[in-house]
């Protein structure tokens, strides 16, 4: 029998004077939905503590048009911290959605968000604590439907074993079309897989049980998924996109937490996509067309926004918002009119090549706190490379107008162990951060040079899917830690710190995001012991990872760091973003020749296939610069 | 705007149900989102990071209830008391809502200042009370024992707290003006499912008791009354060990209060419930008044 729809925060009220952040548990907050009485409920998780997963965007968006369906009702689920699950575990209380303090098993569908390739034990952890069996073999008819779905959805292959659907791409018609179908279904008293099965039947879903895994060759360890015969499914699922961007609501956010977060503000996506074509960069394929929100769009759903939810800062969203081409006309707009009320405006991290002191400025509310930006190799040719298209002189001329215009602080953010990268390249990001010291030295006046501080981030790069660079492996370990070395040796000044991305943690990423279906066990195993929040450094622990690999069979360095050839299958081909492959590996092509592919908001279509596999285009509203 | 063209308007809310829970800064941040969607016209401080201009009454703590918060949120243009209320409550979460506002005089001391006196009164339902009463000496009433031990820690004088990594000091003879436990016997109507509280008969031991602190602070600091309530507890749990029965309350506060004490449970209460009931400010000839004249006078200058 399904467990009931009831509120049980009587079961947990008595937890929460003895863990840490007690709000994270109790609801209630401004704004949030709920319908008490509905026929379908859909309780939509992130997979992580509250306050990571509050402000997220996908789920806000969802949740909004989701209780805006007649008769359906979305709650919010989050992973309770260790110390709250363990207490709960030990009392035997079941994982409890947010607004209605209901059991996640009540529930007729339970979607989870997926945000990055590190929160793979987060799902098992959720539906254990949830008491839903973890493979969608074993689930029953009275369990809920589990769905998922997110940036991260792209090799979905290392957790196709415990979801029972994936919605590929944007979400905004496709979870109103899942949720209904699952209604209709459930109301026909269909029995549980072919209500699954007839999801795949609903354009951008991904239903894994219709697949099953082929091998090209003994080279192919990870396989490539195929749909079972006379299954109907599709042989690959292209992710949706929405019809029209500007005619969705700019607001996505209704709730405001109580709970202090890192983004504590209200967010407006002002424009989706990017098509600067960084090589590297998964998100640069996967949320293509570029589509702009119009100025006056924007200016009015900030004052909507603000009035609504009373936050005092604003932050306009996406991946690259200074490429708007109306963002300094909205800057200015927006600074005007909230001129004098306390309110700020905030924007993502700006670009190395546009960098304005005075746009700095303007949205640092006269602030001048640290910098940062992204310049990802030390070398022109590496970057030519990458296809990150900015040079020194771009570093130079941002820099000294930061000096000039009194920052002290700044950051820069690089990669190590990217495709064809030498020792050249390594020395080359000392050599950019002295180079930066010593403008410092030059502009700073004598008695502020105290307050420089120059430092250096450097990720280990993780091959991704669905990007030119999806066929490499990642840089092996040992190599790691040697350049790792050759450029704290390397770095002369001493006031430039560097610090590094665990390479534990990177090693990790890179097994969950070029595996497939045969790394599934390995997550499971994982989590049975122990391993769940490997996001957080504190909870992450490799030993586990390599005692749950071993005794999988599994080889994680070979999985992270064996390429794989053109022309195979590859473990994500079934699930695409609709990019041609012909692109990826002209691109791939281009790149070990280090010629660099402009943007195509910027001159014309550089032929990635998406627009016309998807039946999009970019929206631009201005010129871009 | 210079400071002489402000109002200074006054709100008392509530802190009460689910959101008892949230600490001081999180209750600081939304009620500065309510002032916020309320459309007040709030003034804001000068400088690099202008914020709203507003004071808070003292911190409660997380879990701790509360009838009788205070702030003062400074306006650049007068709106009469009770629109603004209005306004505000309909920005509100319920559980968090104010239910009065005047105006008060720019000049007059700031709100954390001037409350000095502050009532608690909590519920504590005991974790088993006939074995509790059966542990403590000669079969006497637990809360006239309870009430002896509460005398003995206000004669000690103050207790030394675990907080954080740090050891603290709380004085309960300058703040603890007055203490009272109460039996209450729950009964359950099997009918409409409704809880009911009673006195106990003769010879009854009760499942709850009800204590009502009056207290009152200085520079030198107030009183936190989940600190008083889990040296009280820790006192009457080691009364009740076997062997110490004989000895006198006094005694009993002094061998617990050796080592700083850790705030956490101590096997007496199953749970409590702590609510700040009332704070008062002194007037000049002593007389402890509210804030604000009483809700229904709150209708304007
Ligand atoms: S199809 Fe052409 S215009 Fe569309 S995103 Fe790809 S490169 Fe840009």
């Amino acid at each position: 029998m399904r467990a009931a729809y009831e509120d049980l925060f009587h079961l947990i009220e008595p937890l929460l004077q003895g863990v840490e952040k007690p709000s994270r548990y109790i609801d209630h907050e401004w704004g949030a939905l709920s319908k008490p009485d509905a026929r379908f409920r859909v309780c939509l998780v992130y997979p992580d503590t509250y306050e990571v997963g509050l402000p997220n965007q996908g789920i806000a968006i969802l949740y909004r048009i989701l209780n805006a369906q007649e008769g359906i009702s979305c709650e919010r689920g989050y992973l309770p911290w260790v110390d709250m699950a363990d207490a709960m575990r030990s009392r035997n209380i079941p994982l409890l959605s947010l607004e209605g303090a209901a059991p996640l098993a009540s529930f007729d569908v339970v979607g989870f968000h997926i945000p990055h390739e590190m929160a793979a034990t987060n799902y098992l952890e959720t539906l254990d604590l949830a008491g839903i069996p973890l493979l969608s073999a074993e689930r029953g008819e009275d369990d809920p439907i589990i769905i998922a779905g997110g940036p991260s959805v792209y090799n979905p292959e290392p957790l196709a074993p415990y979801i029972d659907a994936f919605l590929v791409g944007e979400g905004e018609e496709s979870i109103v079309e899942v949720a209904r179908e699952l209604e209709r279904s459930r109301d026909e008293g269909l029995p549980r897989a072919e209500r699954v099965a007839r999801l795949a039947r609903i354009a951008g879903t991904y239903v894994p049980s219709l697949y099953e895994v082929a091998y090209d060759s003994e080279q192919a360890p990870h396989g490539h998924a195929v749909p079972r015969a006379d299954s109907g499914a599709p042989a690959v699922v292209y992710k949706r996109v929405i019809a029209d961007f500007s005619a969705t609501d700019p607001i996505a956010q209704s709730v405001v937490p109580y709970t202090e977060l890192v983004h504590d503000r209200l967010s407006i996506e002002v424009l989706r996509g990017c098509a600067r074509g960084c090589r590297f960069c998964q998100a640069g394929i996967t949320y293509r067309p570029v589509r702009e929100r119009s100025a006056d769009q924007i200016v009015a759903a900030v004052a909507r926004g603000l009035e609504q939810t009373g936050y005092d800062e604003v932050s306009l969203t996406s991946l690259s918002t200074t490429d708007h081409s109306q963002c300094e006309c909205v800057l200015d707009r927006l600074n005007e009119r909230l001129a004098g009320t306390g309110i700020s405006v905030s924007i993502p991290s700006q670009r190395l090549d546009s960098f304005d002191p005075e746009l700095a400025e303007a949205v640092a509310g006269g602030k001048r706190g640290g910098l940062t930006f992204a310049v990802e190799a030390g070398s022109q040719r590496l970057r030519d490379v990458i296809n990150k298209n900015v040079t020194e002189e771009d570093l130079d001329r941002a820099m000294r107008a930061a000096f000039e215009a009194g920052w002290r602080r700044c950051k820069l953010y690089f990669m190590m162990g990217l495709p064809t990268e030498t020792d050249e390249d390594i020395v080359g990001i000392a050599r950019l951060a002295d180079h930066v010291v010593e403008l410092a030295r030059e502009i700073v006046p004598k008695d502020q040079r105290g307050g420089v501080s120059v430092s250096i981030s450097v990720a280990v790069f993780v091959p991704k899917s669905h990007t030119p660079f999806q066929w490499c492996g990642q840089l092996e370990r040992d190599e790691v830690k040697r350049r790792q070395q050759l450029l704290l040796h390397s770095v002369r000044s001493r006031q430039v710190r560097v610090s590094y991305h665990d390479a534990d943690v990177s090693l990790l990423e890179a097994v969950l995001s070029r595996g497939g279906r045969d790394i599934a066990p390995l997550i499971l195993e994982a989590w049975r012991r122990g391993a769940r929040f490997d996001a957080w450094s504190e909870q992450f622990d490799l030993d586990r990872w390599r005692d749950a690999a071993s005794a999988c069979g599994i080889d994680l360095d070979r999985v992270a760091c064996e390429p794989y050839e053109i022309g195979q299958h590859l473990p994500w081909d079934h699930v695409s973003p609709g990019v041609s492959p012909g692109f990826l590996e002209r691109e791939y092509r281009r790149a070990a020749q280090a010629e660099t592919t402009p943007d195509c908001t910027r001159t014309s279509c550089t032929g990635c296939g998406i627009c016309p596999r998807l039946g999009a285009e970019n929206v631009i509203e201005g010129e871009r610069k | 705007m210079s400071e002489e063209n402000l109002f200074r308007l006054r709100v008392a809310y509530v802190k009460q149900g689910r959101l008892r829970y949230l600490g001081h800064l999180e209750v600081l941040r939304t009620i500065e989102r309510i002032v916020r969607r309320a459309g007040l016209p709030y003034a804001v401080t000068q400088g690099f990071s202008p914020h709203m201009k507003i004071s808070f009454t003292s911190a409660l703590p997380v879990g701790t209830a509360s009838v009788c918060e205070w702030y003062d949120v400074y306006l650049e243009t007068y709106v009469p008391a009770r629109r603004a209320l209005a306004s505000l409550r309909k920005a509100s979460p319920a559980d968090l809502a104010p239910y009065a506002a005047g105006y008060v005089d720019l000049r007059a001391a700031s709100l954390s200042a001037a409350l000095t006196h502050a009532a608690y009164r909590s519920t504590l339902e005991l974790n088993d009370a006939s074995a509790l009463a059966g542990h403590l000496p000669q079969g006497a009433p637990s809360v006239g024992r309870a009430l002896q031990i509460l005398n003995a820690l206000k004669a000690h004088g103050c207790i030394t707290y675990v907080r954080g990594r740090k050891n603290k000091k709380m004085d309960l003879v300058n703040t603890l003006d007055g203490a009272m436990v109460t039996e209450f016997v729950r009964e359950k109507d099997p009918h409409s499912h409704t809880e009911s509280l009673r006195a106990p008969k003769p010879g009854e031991i009760g499942d709850l008791w009800g204590l009502a602190l009056v207290t009152r602070s200085s520079e030198k600091g107030a009183l936190r009354p989940e600190v008083l309530i889990r040296a009280w507890e820790k006192a009457l749990a080691f009364w009740g060990q076997a062997g110490n029965h004989g000895l006198g309350a006094e005694e009993v506060v002094a061998e617990i209060l050796a080592e700083p004490l850790v705030v956490e449970p101590y096997g007496v209460f199953a749970h409590y419930e702590v609510t700040r009931v009332s704070q008062q400010m002194e007037t000049k000839d002593g007389k402890l008044v509210e804030p604000l004249p009483r809700p229904q006078d709150a209708s304007g200058r």
